[in-house]
């Protein structure tokens, strides 16, 4: 079984969109999960009108609470916080909940014994289907942190799945960005598809994207979404990519079809399948079986 | 999950509190790529042609765009690091108490030696206090940089975290740091937030005196508007709409269901515009390359709004 992992560096690309029809492509032929590690926005499932089958509270979290019994409010916890998540209040030492990491040295220094770690529930893992389509996402409880520990949740339970119906391959949707909920859908991975599009913004956070992933030494492909939007840029991804040994997988034109797919919550090779965006992205399909089969 | 979720009235008051008189906006909005960047841009330049002294500042660290979106090289730089423990071998007693201390178990106690680190540390400091032998010292790990770039009435701070490192929240914390220490002068302060819901986002949202989302009429947009609504309630930051690219096909029920639901209005809508686009790929805010481009009329009234309502 092979996982294959979509990112950006910039959000707002495309990886929902061809992530949902490359997955309504390769279920034709494969046995497929999906999977969304963007646990602060999964959208994902929303392609499918996926029924919600399964969801487990994720306590990936972990806290400091303060027994304000015992607490004589000398400060020193605040003094030790490294991450800014204790301040004073009328002389009562208070925990800012989505930011403590739950490291403990506030409990090293109290010296009444009175603060303690506890797990919390930060979030949680939904598994949805709609016929043939299974979908494992994750989703970052409002207002919580340490959403990488979700996203490595989400992983841990598409792989179950994947290995319960004997699957060939994972699609995991990733979230933008390169921080840490993006470094957790890396890990693991065969192969990452990094979606762009040619604009002068999408390159630069394509170029972080890329350092990280090649940080983690995992093959790394690219897909130019709008393919037309702007020559220059485009030259400019195409030259990058050359530069970097980066396969250029597909360049998909700018296509309406895509808008009015997306208004539809479909996937456009579901909607649209005769549309220039679906036919390209038919192409990329057979490109990366091909790609991920290959002997390393 | 969307909550119904109360936070102390002290923690309130903390994310509240603003170190500087400067009135502070946030633009925000929970999806990917609904135009943040480009409506922080182009009301923070709208604001310069006014007259104002403008500090933006780019507060997505992952992806910091503002600077392309300004065509200008970043400036002025600062470390941002944190603690990266060193085990002196002569001091250690090997008595493993940093070992199991550290709860992302980062370090190793090998057979006969001192301890390593072989983990992710996040630098928390807790393996040096409970060290009965004084034997762990504090070196520095890079986590990133901010920047200051100043033009004429505009200046731009900037955060960036190092590509393959996870700490993005000392980043955050750093970069408001900075701007709360450095920009006492401005007239307003435009905070970008980064994408999503997560505690970077509300580091970065600290301190807002109004917050604007960003959205399209899409499924995807409205749904991820839900999040970042939710979170702007719980944080009693006051919220409104910005609707980009209003006229993509959507579903505007959904949309004004949301709005609603969370009780707040949709300040502006720009439509799609071509001229908005090329002045993107270009580097130049649209407000300043095309003045008579229909959203560069949307984002100056917004502007003169924004700043009749918050600057003296």
């Amino acid at each position: 079984m092979k996982e294959i992992v979509i990112l950006s560096g910039k959000g707002g690309v495309g990886k929902s969109t061809i992530a949902a029809s490359l997955g309504t492509i390769l279920i034709e032929k494969y046995k497929v999960v999906l999977a969304d590690t963007d646990v602060d926005a999964p959208n994902l499932a929303l392609f499918f009108d996926a029924v919600l089958r399964e969801s487990k509270e994720i306590s990936a979290s972990e806290k400091a609470f303060i027994d304000y019994e015992m607490c004589t409010g000398c400060q020193e916890c605040v003094d030790v916080c490294k991450f800014s998540s204790m301040f004073s209040s009328n002389n009562r030492p208070i925990v800012i909940p989505y930011t403590c990491e739950g490291c403990g040295a506030c409990t090293i220094v109290c010296p009444e014994g009175a603060i303690e770690i506890k797990k919390v529930v930060n979030g949680r893992v939904n598994i949805s289907d709609r016929e043939e389509t299974l979908i494992v996402s994750g989703e970052l409880d409002i207002g919580e942190s340490s959403s990488g520990l979700i996203v490595d949740e989400v992983k841990k339970t598409a792989g179950t799945e994947a290995e319960r119906l004997n699957a060939d391959l994972i699609i995991t949707d990733g979230p933008p960005g390169i921080g840490c909920p993006v470094i957790s859908s890396i890990k693991g991975g065969d192969y990452v598809m990094a979606v762009t599009e040619p604009t002068p913004v999408a390159l630069n956070d394509l170029k972080r994207l890329v350092e990280v992933v090649q940080y983690f030494k995992i093959p790394c492909g690219i897909v130019i979404n709008k393919s037309d939007l702007h020559q220059k840029s485009r030259i400019e991804i195409e030259e990058f990519s050359d530069e970097h040994n980066l396969i250029l997988l597909s360049e998909i034109p700018y296509d309406i079809s895509v808008a009015k797919s997306i208004a539809k919550a479909r996937p456009v090779v579901t909607a649209y399948p005769d549309a220039s965006s679906s036919l390209a992205i038919r192409e990329l399909a057979d490109k990366l079986i091909d790609i991920i089969n290959r002997p390393d | 999950m969307l909550m119904e979720k109360r936070l102390e009235a002290c923690i309130l008051k903390a994310i509240h509190k603003r170190p500087v008189e400067v009135p502070v906006i946030a633009v925000t909005g929970g999806k990917g790529g609904v135009g943040k960047s480009t409506v922080a841009v182009n009301i923070s330049e709208a604001l310069v042609q006014m007259g104002y002294r403008v500090a933006l500042v780019d507060a997505d660290v992952d992806a910091p765009d503002d600077h392309i979106l300004l065509n200008i090289t970043l400036k002025c730089p600062l470390d941002v690091a944190v603690t990266l423990p060193v085990i002196n071998d002569e001091k250690c007693t090997k008595c493993r108490k940093c070992v199991d201390i550290c709860r992302r178990h980062a370090l190793f106690q090998p057979r006969d030696g001192s301890p390593i680190l072989i983990g992710e540390c996040n630098g928390c400091e807790a393996c040096i206090l409970v060290c009965p032998a004084d034997a762990i010292e504090r070196s520095k790990r890079m986590v990133g940089k901010t920047y200051k770039n100043g033009t004429n009435n505009l200046t731009l701070f900037t955060g960036e975290l190092i590509p393959g490192v996870e700490e993005s929240s000392f980043v955050v914390n750093a970069l408001k740091a900075r701007v709360f220490d450095e920009a006492k002068d401005s007239d307003i302060i435009i905070i970008d937030t980064s994408p999503g819901t997560h505690c970077n986002v509300i580091n970065a949202l600290k301190g807002s005196c109004e917050a604007f989302a960003v959205t399209e009429p899409t499924p995807l947009g409205i749904h991820d508007l839900k999040r970042i609504l939710n979170l702007l309630q719980v944080l009693h930051i006051k919220a409104d709409v910005i609707l980009n690219r209003s006229d993509l096909p959507g579903v505007r029920g959904q949309l004004e269901s949301v709005i609603k639901a969370y009780n707040t209005k949709v300040s502006v809508e720009i439509p799609m515009d071509d001229l908005l686009v090329k002045s993107y790929v270009e580097g130049v805010p649209v407000v300043r390359m095309y003045p008579e481009a229909e959203s560069s009329k949307r984002i100056s009234r917004l502007s003169k709004e924004i700043a009749a309502k918050y600057i003296k």
